[in-house]
Order: structure tokens, then sequence, then C-alpha cells
């Protein structure tokens, strides 16, 4: 196979992922709203209402809060852009997508905080009390995140000699064995906190309130309205979608498309979409029966997910 | 012309700009000593590329310069790559000295001792004896003492803040000086490559090292010997902090790497993981003060503590692999280290020239009194902003590839198979990732309150954007920035070779690839370039995305809610200590803050409140455990030592003929 | 049964018992925190069993049935009915606070698993690498003792330890002989029925469960 068809496989597929990242993931939220209406015994919106949501956001007026700076328009960009970035290099539907090389689980995670953090930035931009106190709390969240994020990814890392997210993948599905060792359980328990930590859904946050005091994410995008909320809307989704996607690349990777044909690369779409769906479901279907955590409680989730993150490390120590 | 005379001659230029910046008259010393100064960098600069592209040391010799002993010069790759970053940091902060020197940098003394300063810690580097290094040391020290002291008669803070360096930047030499004494008894000669041919007993290495691990901390800021830092750097003119910070501190990383790779050699596993613990100490209360302060410059004083430690981490990890045997990797970890530095360097030297802007044009460096900078400063601003980026280990900014570093060098080593080395370096990754965390909170809050929001203050409201040579000093290293975070592979060259002269065991080392790093045999590559290129192209593909979706691209400003209240107050918005409030809780028994309320009753009733106060303070709980105590019994003992001096002349010459008598028997009864 | 699914199942029972234990730190509901005893009960047994199929060794794979029937279902049982009768059954306030505690767990694991280098290298067999487990446990129980304020949490360390223990027995001489593992587990239900006769007389004089309490009856 020459150099050329893999550039142009990798660009092709890389380009698939991200545009089923953007519209998977406000399916997704649309999903998780809808399994979650019917668990309380409500009908709940169509699945498709968030992509009806961000159309009808796109065609109001743009408002801009009259202190803000240019950081507040251009945060939901960038946001979304690292996104981006992060779904186009990630092995999702294929393990050989563009840049492949260079998508260390360490530049993901990178990337994702560079689009977090200025929707930080952009949240004290208006000037208002609503979202300095939305960006303290999700910047200490995500501070308190970070330990058990890095160490996962050195328990992740330690079966397969590298960081590196294709990598992994490809020794995953030689060995599959490596799936039921504790060390990947325990990392992947201890990543599926950290993911419900940096998408802001329960216990942590509540997506779905809209009182000043509790909530986090919310309050920090309180000012954005019209094509810029879509825009963040649109962001949110799709990092959500993307974690989740890494994560049951991680657990289960069967399905990913390992050869270069356009066939592969359907059965890749279709695996990873059936595997995060059921994910999203069984997360939504969790969250009914769960009600948020203080704020100061959370230190003891993040802490406990760090514990098992270093679990995952001292068992594949233990068991390499 | 050979090498050997570019060191020589820009050491006489930068003299001879000291001696200008003291005698001219005060419109022109500034320009006419910064002018000296680059001339100076620039061939300094000259030598020590020349140095790192050949690979071969220069060295001088001259006996007249110094008695005894004479003056030697021996400027090695790895004292080259110092010498280089001395000179990035050096000739911005001289440009924005040019602006900023009417508060505080035009006097006499300070115009004259700032390029002295510069030009000797271009010389540390190249110092080659013990003797040579500690006059160079020393001068440093003192030079730099003066600097702090600049606005003295102004400031009661600066004054205190002076006596606190000097104590601390002493007691560090003193124990240096001992370090290298102990080796230099052994030794045939007292230059480095004589004390490293020495044959030491292990208990003298260990206390060697030991020695020289905490005599140059303490001039790097490590903790527990940083009091110093927050209280030197927020006093000082913000160019001479930033020198201090970005290339003064990186000095004292350079000493202990001098002592423990070059000088000694290595050493067993506990040397290292000593150095690990005290990297990793110093970066997570590094981090967790600059997340709680509200003033700029004592948060990236505190920032730079935090830097450090993880330097030290990196140069902990370098020589841990290094004893176990995994030469590779202590390359990796070396090179994490070096990069570390240089980054820290530009954008830390960025940030204090930013904050030294922000002084000049709102007055304050209080965050709870500015607010609103970007739209006043738009350029300074935007500048402040992408360093901070940086500092957070942004991609694609410089920070990100020392921490991709770090974090690689780290994770290949864990596993491998040490006792020490498994359990070190887990808990090395999680104080990595927490530092991180950290700092994103730190410099979220300092720009966002600082340089987002309404003004808080009249000061801040009124600020304008300051002269142009200030705006491109940061500009300079702010672009710094950028090129080391997007092509770092330009620089690698000279970091391996760097890493070469310091670990003499590597034969050969090659991470980059064209504009990929990529490291040897060890599985991890890093593409910063493209993704740098991807990142571009994603934010003007979504913006081209947007102009087409949007139809009404003006947007209109709006004032923003305010839960029912129709006029918003910049009194409303989070402070810097309300936004830090979530970190102090959370580490409410490491920060241990200081909280007072008081309630004023109106004067008719107890139930209706005229005011309320609320002040909470941080102070800083090593000073407060480790120092005060300290200070309290010296002065015991100095008040106690009063009564010896009663002012009576025969009183004083009893003493002294005692003195003699006690002398004399001692002798007699020793023989 | 496989090799590779042996190492696989004792791998995981034997995480699971030390994933248990720090599960006990995190919780403060004293339901939930004996129901997490009742797991590593059953992880417990587990280990037991999968060594014994893999050993041929019988007598193992009843003592894996006695361990389940025990420390699975009988003392669990037992703590529940003393919970129950508590009305404030939560540790509301460890001495040592949950975030902490959950960082000192950490800690302690590595600890365990640096002491226990040398006796994982003496036997590098599949169920000897998994000994710094059992002891993480143990330390781990032991620490909760050491921080936790009610008598249900003093006597669910207690199990813990004892649990950490057995789980060492088990993986590193694969199993006590029948006789002492009995004797073992008779003295912790003795234990167990004298803190349900405390607990008794504790609410009955001091009207309830936190052992600092007991201090002012020094008075």
């Amino acid at each position: 196979m020459t150099a050329d068809t893999h550039v142009a496989w990798g660009a092709s597929t890389s380009v698939l992922q991200v545009a089923a990242i953007a519209l998977g993931g406000l399916v997704l939220v649309g999903l998780m709203r809808r399994v979650r209406a019917r668990l309380e015994g409500r009908v709940g919106p169509p699945i498709l209402q968030p992509l009806l949501d961000v159309r009808k956001l796109f065609r109001k007026e743009r408002l801009r809060p009259d202190q803000a700076s240019w950081i507040f328009p251009f945060a939901p960009v960038v946001l979304i852009a690292t996104v981006a970035v992060a779904a186009g290099i990630a092995p999702l539907i294929t393990v050989r997508p563009a840049l492949g090389t260079g998508a260390d689980l360490f530049v993901l995670v990178y990337l994702l905080l560079s689009g977090s953090t200025l929707l930080a930035l952009a949240g004290m931009d208006a000037g208002t009390a609503f979202g300095g106190m939305g960006s303290s709390r999700a910047v200490t969240i995500g501070a308190l995140a970070e330990p058990a994020l890095l160490v996962t990814i050195l328990a992740l890392s330690m079966s397969a000699h590298s960081s590196n997210l294709p990598e992994i993948v490809r020794s995953t599905l030689a060995a599959p064995g490596t799936v039921v060792s504790p060390a990947r359980l325990f990392a992947l328990a201890s990543l599926l906190v950290v993911i419900v930590a940096e998408s802001g859904r329960l216990p942590v946050d509540n997506p779905s309130t809209h009182l000043e005091l509790t909530m986090i994410h919310e309050a920090m995008i309180l000012e954005y309205a019209g094509p810029d909320l879509a825009l963040v809307t649109v962001g949110e989704a799709m990092r959500m979608a993307l974690l989740l996607c890494v994560f049951v690349n991680l657990l289960a990777p069967w399905g990913i498309a390992t050869s270069m044909t356009p066939l592969a690369a359907l059965v890749g779409l279709v695996s990873l979409g059936a595997k995060v769906a059921l994910v999203g479901v069984v997360m939504a279907g969790a969250e009914v029966f769960m009600a948020k955590l203080r704020l100061f409680r959370l230190p003891e989730l993040l802490a406990g997910a760090f514990v098992l993150a270093l679990l995952g490390v001292v068992s594949g120590t233990v068991l390499s | 012309m050979t090498a050997g005379n570019f060191v020589v001659i820009g050491a006489a230029i930068g003299l001879s700009a000291g001696v200008c910046g003291a005698t001219l008259p005060r419109s022109s010393r500034v320009i006419a000593a910064a002018v000296l100064v680059w001339t100076a960098c620039a061939l300094e600069a000259i030598a020590a590329i020349h140095v790192l592209a050949g690979g071969h040391p220069i060295s001088l010799h001259s006996s007249e310069l110094l008695p005894i002993t004479g003056v030697d010069v021996v400027l090695t790759p790895l004292g080259a790559f110092f010498v280089l970053l001395v000179a990035v940091v050096a000739v911005p902060a001289t440009l924005h000295g040019i602006g900023y020197a009417c508060h505080g940098l035009d006097s006499r003394l300070a115009a004259g001792a700032l390029p002295i300063f510069i030009t000797v810690m271009l010389l540390v580097p190249a110092a080659g004896s013990v003797a040579t290094f500690m006059v160079l040391w020393e001068l440093m020290a003192l030079l730099s003492l003066c600097l702090v002291l600049a606005d003295h008669a102004r400031s009661e803070a600066a004054r205190s803040a002076g006596t606190w360096y000097a104590v601390l930047t002493h007691t560090g030499a003193s124990l240096i000086l001992v370090s290298f004494l102990v080796v230099a008894a052994h030794a045939n000669g007292q230059s480095f490559t004589a004390l490293h041919a020495t044959h030491l007993s292990p208990g003298l290495r260990s206390l060697v090292f030991l020695l020289a691990v905490v005599g140059f901390g303490s001039k790097a800021g490590m903790v527990p010997l940083h009091v110093w830092l927050p209280k030197a750097h927020p006093e000082a003119p913000s160019p001479v902090s930033a020198l201090m910070s970005g290339a003064m501190i990186a000095l004292g990383v350079y000493g202990i790497i001098l002592v423990g790779d070059v000088v000694l050699g290595s050493g067993p596993i506990w040397w290292w993981l000593v150095v690990l613990a005290f990297g990793a100490v110093s970066a997570l209360y590094g981090s967790l003060h600059a997340a709680s302060s509200a003033d700029l410059k004592r948060l990236l004083a505190y920032s730079t503590t935090d830097n450090v430690g993880l330097v030290l981490l990196a140069i902990g990890a370098s020589g841990l692999f290094d004893a176990t045997g995994h030469l590779q990797l202590a390359a990796v970890a070396m090179v994490a280290a070096l990069v570390l530095l240089l980054n820290h360097a530009v954008f830390k030297a960025a940030l204090f020239l930013s904050a030294g802007s922000v002084q000049v044009a709102a007055g304050t460096r209080d965050l709870d009194r500015l607010g609103g900078l970007l739209r006043r400063m738009p350029q300074t601003g935007a500048m402040f902003l992408v360093a901070a980026a940086a500092v957070c280990a942004l991609p694609p900014l410089n920070g990100f590839v020392g921490e991709w570093l770090l974090f690689q060098s780290l994770l290949h080593g864990a596993g491998l198979g040490s006792t020490a080395g498994d359990v070190a370096i887990p808990l090395a990754v999680a104080a990595l990732a927490l530092t991180a965390g950290l700092t994103v909170v730190a410099f979220v809050k300092a720009a966002g309150i600082g340089f987002l929001g309404r003004p808080r203050t009249a000061g801040a409201a009124s600020a304008v954007e300051v002269p142009l040579t200030m705006r491109v000093a940061v500009g300079l290293l702010v672009a710094g920035c950028v090129v080391l975070g997007v092509v770092p592979t330009l620089v690698f060259p000279a970091v391996e070779r760097a890493t070469r002269s310091a670990l003499p065991k590597i034969s050969a080392l090659s991470l980059s690839n064209g504009v990929r790093l990529q490291l040897g045999d060890l599985r991890g590559v890093l593409e910063p370039t493209a993704l740098a290129v991807a990142l571009v192209v994603a934010v003007a593909g979504i913006n081209i995305l947007r102009r087409g979706l949007v139809h009404r691209p003006a947007p209109r400003l709006a004032e923003p809610w305010g839960c029912g209240r129709e006029l918003q107050t910049a009194r409303m918005q989070y402070t810097a200590t309300s936004f830090a409030e979530p970190v102090q809780r959370v580490f409410i028994d490491v920060l241990r803050p200081v909280q007072d309320v008081d309630v004023t009753h109106a004067a008719e009733s107890r139930y209706f409140v005229d005011a309320v106060t609320y002040r909470s303070t941080v102070d800083d709980g090593i000073e407060r455990a480790l120092y005060r105590p300290v200070i309290r019994a010296v002065r015991r003992w100095g008040l106690a030592a009063r009564r010896l001096q009663p002012g009576s002349v025969h009183r004083y010459l009893a003493y002294g003929l005692g003195a003699l008598v006690l002398t004399l028997i001692a002798l007699s009864v020793a023989r | 049964m496989t090799s590779s699914v042996y190492a696989s199942t004792l791998g995981l029972s034997a995480a699971l018992v030390l994933l248990c234990a720090v599960v006990t730190l995190w919780r403060r509901s004293l339901g939930a925190i004996v129901k997490v005893l009742a797991v590593q009960g059953a992880a417990l047994a587990c280990v037991a069993l999968a060594i014994g199929f893999h050993e041929h060794d019988v007598g193992l794979e009843v003592i894996a049935v006695l361990v389940l029937g025990a420390k699975g279902v009988v003392v669990p049982t037992l703590i529940t009915r003393v919970v129950r009768h508590d009305p404030t059954s939560r540790e509301s306030q460890p001495l040592v606070n949950v975030p902490a505690s959950l960082v000192a767990a950490g800690a302690l694991v590595f600890l365990s698993f640096a002491a226990t280098r040398s006796v994982t290298a003496l036997e590098p067999t599949t169920a000897g690498r998994l000994i710094p487990f059992g002891v993480a446990a143990m330390l781990v129980g032991f620490f909760a003792l050491a921080t936790r304020r009610k008598a249900v949490s003093q006597i669910v360390g207690l199990l813990l330890v004892d649990n950490g223990v057995a789980l060492v027995a088990f993986l590193a001489t694969a199993g006590v002989p029948v006789i002492v593992e009995l004797g073992a587990s008779l003295d912790v239900l003795l234990a167990v029925v004298v803190l349900r006769v405390l607990a008794t007389q504790m609410r009955a004089h001091v009207g309830s469960l936190d052992l600092d309490q007991l201090a002012e009856l020094h008075d």
C-alpha cells in the first residue's frame, strides 16, 4: 500500500470522525434526555430536538454583553476547534486516522483543556457575578480531576508502553485479555468519573438546572445567546461524545476499522454509534437515581477517582 | 577573532554599560546602557552558539584579574545553553526597562547595577573553577539585592523583602561554598574538571550533594527556601523581576546540575529521590499559593516556585533513571528539564513584564482593583493572555512541549522494576497533574479578573496602552512562546548538546525528526507543528462556517442579566479572592486562610446592618511555621547579647584580654 | 480452567477485595459500608474458589463456601441488624476527612506494594504476585479502625483487617489449614457478637454508637 492511500484514508476517515462527533454529539444528548424522561414517566422531547434547537438558535439575533471583549465570541470557536482536532486524530472509527502518530492521550487531554479554559475566561468576560462563579467552580473541578486523569493515562499506557491512543487500541485488539485486567478496569472506572465531571453530568453538575447558586457550567455560559450559544451547545455535546467514544474504544475496541476499506469504516461507524449509545443510555438511566452532590463533596468523588487510578497503576505494576 | 574573544569583549562591554548607567545624565543613561547590554548579550550568545554548534568548550585563564587563584572561564555546552537563556530574557527585559525607567530604574544605582547584574549572569555559567564561580555568584547576589532595593525609599515592603532575600541568598551561598570546599580540599586544584576527578568517600559525596541542593535550591526558589520569592519579586521593578525569575532562578538549577551530574557524576538513587520530593513539594505548594494570591506579581512569584518544582522533578527523574541504568530515559528527562527551564524563562519574563506594564498603566498590581484591561490595553492584554496560556501548558504553545516531555519520561519510567521508581513515579505524575490543574486556576484568575469584565477602580478604568518599547519587549517574548511551541525542534539540537554535556555517559541523542519529536526507541511521538496547523485550520474553518450560518454578523450589545436588577456594577463581579475561594476551601488544611467578618449594626436597631467587611488573607504557612520561630529565637539571643555591651571601654578591653588569655591557656594545654 | 482465565479471575477478585476496602473509606452511610463488606467477603470466597479449582484442592473449595457463608452472608447480616437499630447510621464526621482518607489509602497501597516487593520476588506465581493487594486491604482496614468514630465502623475495620490477612494467607500458601481458618473466623464471629452486645449496652446507657462519647464515662 502506498503512502498516498494512507494519507487519503487518514484524511477521509478523520473528516468522517469529526462529522460523526458533531452530529452524533447532539443526537446523543437528545437520546439521553429522552431515556431520562421515559424513566421518569414523561414522554420527553424527540431525540433530534437538540439539532432543532441549534438550528433555531442560529437564526436568532446575535447579542453580546456590553463589557465583553473578543474573548467572548472567540471561546466557543476554540472550544469546537479543539474538540474537532481531537476527534480528527483520535482512533474512533479507524485505528489509522490522520495524524494518528500524534494522537497521544496527553495531547487529547490538553486539547480539551484549552477549550474549557477559554470558556472559563469567557464566563468572566461579561463582568457579572454568575460568570465568575461558574468559571471559578469549573476550573476548580478541572484542577481536582486532573490528577485522576493523568494517573489514569499512566495506568492505561503501561500495557502498551505508550500513551499513543491508536497504539493502545491496537495492543488491546491484539491481546483482548488486557481489557479484563484489574489495571484496565480500575483505570476505566476512574476515567468514567472524570468524564462525568468534565462533561458536567450528574452527580457533579445538573445540566438541566438553572438555579443560580447551584449551577456550575450553566452559570459560566449564562450570557451566551443566539448563534454563540448554538456554538457552545454544539461544542459541549461534541466534547461529551468524544470523551465517551474514547472511553468505549478503550473498554471494547472491537468493530473499529483495522483495514482500509470503506466497508470497514462503515462497520466502525455503526459499531461506535451502537457502543456509545449503549453507554449513554446506561448513564442516563443511572442519573435518574442520583442527586447532585454538594459542591464541597466533589473533592471526595474526585479523590476516589484518583485512588482508583493509583490502584490501576499498582495493579499494572504488580501484574506486569 | 576566536570565540573566546567574544566572551571577553562581551563581558567588557557589559561592564562598560554599567559604568555608562551610573555616570551619564538621567535622560540618556538607561538607553545607552540598554544598547551596550544588547551588544554584550549578542557577543556572549555568539560564543554560546559556537560552543553548542561545535561541541567543544571554550577555555580561558587569566591570572591577573583575581589574586592567588586567577580567573578560569570554561564555557561547556551545558553552560552555553544557560548563557543563551540569560540573553533571551535580558534583551527584552532591558528594552522594557526603557519605558519602565521612571518607575524606579533610572537612579544611578539601579541604572548602573542592572547591566552589571546581566553581565555577571551571562558569565556565571561560564565559570570554570570554584573561585571564579563563587566571586561571580556573590556579585550576582549583591547586585540583585541592590535592584530589589531600588525602590526602598518609598516602600517599607521593599526593605523587608531585601532583608529576607539577603539572608536567604547568603545562607545559600555559604552552603554552596562549604560544599565546594569539601570537594576542593580533596582535589588536585580547584577547577571543576579537577573536582570531577576527585575520589571522595560516599558519605562526603552525599554531604556535598545535599549542601549544594539546599544552597542552590535557595536561589532557585525551592520550597522551603522559597520565602524570599513572593516578597522580592513583587517589590523589585518589573524588568528586574523578569530577570530574577526567568534567568537567575535558572542559574540555581544550573548549580544543582553542575554539582550533581558534572562534578559528582551522579550518585545513589536516594539523592535523586530527595530532589524529586523537593520538586514535587515545590510544584504543589507553589501552584496552590499561586491559585490563592490576589497580587498579580505575588501570584507570578509563586508560579515561579511551581515551575522550578517541575524542573527539579525532571532533574530528579533524570538522576533516578541514570542511577538505575536507563540512560535513554535519563536523557529524555534532562531534555525535559532544560526545555521546561527555557520555556519558563520565556513565558514568565513575558508575564512579569506585562505585569509591569499593567502597574504602569493602572497604578496597581492588586487583581481586586483591576479589571477590563483587555479593552483598554488590547495588545498588552492579548499578549498576557497568550503567555498565560503558555504557562497553563495549552497547545500549541511552548509550555505544552515541556510538560509533554516530562510526562513521557515519567510514563516510560513507570514499571521498570526498581521499587523506588515504581512508587515515586506515579506520585510524581500525580503531583505534575495537580500542579497543572492549579496553574490553570491561577492563570484563569489572573487573566479573567485582571483583564476581563468591568474595571473595578478608576485607575483601571483610565488605563491606556503602554509605550511601544514596552509592547515590543513583551511581544518578542510572546513570539518566542509561539515559535517554541509550534516548532520546538528548532532548539532541540542545542538542548541535546547541553544534555550530553550534563550526562557524558550518553553517546548519541536525537529526539527531533524534522518538525516531529520522537523519543528514540521509546514509543512517544509529538507532532507540534501539525497540531498547530490543524488547530489554526479548524478555528478558521469554524469561523467561515459561522459566517455562512449567521445572517446578521454585527452583534447587538446588551446589558448582561443581573438577576432582575437593572444596573450592573463592577462590585457585583467575582473578585480574585472569591474566585480562589473554592480552592482555598478544598485545601484549607494546607493554606489555613485567616478570615474576619466585621458587621457594623445600625445605631437604631441591631436588626439592621450598616456595613459588613470581610477580609481573607493567606500567608505563607512555611514562613509562619519554619522561619518565624527562628527569627524569634535569634531576636531573643540578640537581646540577651546586649547585656555584654554596656558601653564601658574598660569592659571591652577586658574582653580582649580575656580572649587572649584563654587562647594562650588553650594553646599551652593542647601542647 | 485455562491459566489465563485463572489469572484474570484471581487478579480481578483480589483487586475487588482491595477496592471494597477503599470504598468503605469513601462511603459515609453505614448500611452501604456493610454491603461493601459483604461484597468483599464474596470476592474473598472467589479467590479461594479459584485457587481451589486451579490446585484441585477440595479442602480449599470447602473453605471458599464457608467463607462465602460467614463473611459474605452471616457477619454482614448481623451487623446490618445493629445498623438498623441506630437512627443516625452515618459516619458523618470521621477523624480524618474523606478526601484525605482516600489519598492516605492510595499512599498505603503504595507502601504495601513497596514493602512486599521482596516477598513477591520470592514467590513469582500468579497468586504470589497478588500479595500486595491483601497487605493493602489490611492496612486500609487498620486505617479505618484508627480514624472512624462509630462502633460499627470499628468492627468493619477489624473485618477488613481480617479479610486482608485471609487474602494474604490464600495467596501465599494456597490456603491455611481448615482448622486455623475456622478458628480465625470464629474469633471474628465472636467479635461481632461482642459488638452486638456492646452496641445494645451503649445505646441503653449512652444513647448513641459514637465511640468518642465513651470517653465521657471516664469522668
